[in-house]
């Protein structure tokens, strides 16, 4: 699972049936590059999220007939920009 | 499967269902970036860790619809990253 920040909504009308009604999310990494995945959750923009790919995805929307490749799988509870760019080492035991 | 340190817990208190209440942790790779990983081993900050990816990774979580990419399958006893060869 990767550590990704929700940037903002995805609307597409026009989609593959089986992504369905799913919402997306455009997200990025600590690189700044973008994706988007499917959001099982809820997640509002600038939310830390932790996000799960390859075939779990499926597995993680609920059905695992849906067509994606990385889902959201939790929000997580306390995350700051400087930990994620990796300025921080590692917390001690 | 990939050697990974272990860096922390994570706590994401609002996730799906599918991933019921197991332990997430904060892994780094070699050298690499970090990573969130399943953990049914019982790791603590600092262990150097074996962790199986893709599909083995569901698995390995317990049952093969349980939602994880990345899954930890064991702590390793003797690892020294200084060293060339990464062994004592």
């Amino acid at each position: 699972m990767q550590i990704q920040r929700v940037v903002r909504d995805l609307v597409t009308t026009k989609r593959n049936f089986w992504l369905q009604a799913k919402p997306l999310r455009v997200v990025e990494d600590w690189r700044g590059n973008l994706e988007v995945a499917v959001d099982p959750i809820g997640c509002k923009p600038g939310d830390f999220v932790i996000t799960i790919g390859y075939s779990a995805a499926r597995i993680a929307t609920g059905n695992p007939k849906i067509t994606t490749d990385l889902t959201i799988g939790g929000i997580i509870d306390h995350w700051d920009e400087a930990r994620w760019r990796d300025e921080i080492p590692a917390i001690a035991p | 499967m990939k050697i990974f340190q272990v860096e922390g817990t994570l706590v994401a208190t609002a996730r799906i269902g599918g991933l019921e209440n197991r332990r997430l942790l904060v892994v780094k790779e070699r050298g690499g970036s970090k990573q969130v990983a399943v953990d049914p081993v019982g790791c603590k900050p600092g262990d150097w860790v074996i962790a199986v990816g893709s599909s083995a990774a569901k698995d390995a979580a317990g049952h093969k619809d349980y939602p994880s990419d990345l899954t930890i399958v064991g702590i390793i006893d003797y690892w020294d990253d200084a060293s060339p060869e990464g062994r004592k």
